[in-house]
């Protein structure tokens, strides 16, 4: 291997490029998911109004610290 | 999802920052897309269960409208604890 490491191949590059759309891919369906059971979890399917209360908000919180968590 | 990202690549050339712009773009239209079908899905599944007419009533208008703006509101918080988290996990690495 040649000694000079200070520019990034062609090939480096693009894995670079593919692993960090990888990493915010898996990021962003991270919280699509979270989103999606904490909903599921914590607010009331009757919708009574369109305000979210103040169990509904503190439920929310926890669920997503819990999830992270995990 | 925000362009802060972006701040950590400044060593990086332009042409690199703007390849990793577009892909911060492109997944964000495409993350607003799939929120937007599943929202309107689970409001369907959640108000809808009626189908003697054809069209909406009220009630199921309005039952729409707050599950809509429920389920926003709810993405918003989300956002917002999900960031508190990551930032919280950035420094303690």
């Amino acid at each position: 291997m040649a000694a000079n490491n200070s520019q990034p191949t062609g090939i480096d590059k693009e894995q670079a490029f593919g692993m960090a759309e990888t990493e915010m891919e898996y990021r962003v369906e991270l919280f699509n998911r979270l989103a999606q059971t904490c909903f599921n979890k914590c607010v009331d399917k009757r919708y009574k109004e369109a305000e979210l209360n103040m169990g509904e908000n503190s439920c929310i919180d926890r669920c997503v610290s819990k999830y992270w968590q995990f | 999802m925000d362009k802060g990202i972006l701040a950590g690549l400044d060593g990086l050339p332009e042409e690199d920052k703007a390849r990793m712009s577009a892909m911060i773009d492109h997944l964000q239209l495409r993350d607003s897309l799939r929120m937007y079908n599943s929202l309107v899905e689970r409001c369907f599944t959640d108000c809808v269960d009626n189908f003697t007419r054809k069209t909406l009533q009220k009630q199921e208008e309005t039952c729409v409208m707050r599950c809509a703006e429920k389920f926003l509101k709810h993405s918003m918080r989300v956002g917002m604890r999900f960031a508190e988290l990551n930032s919280q996990a950035a420094t303690q690495d």
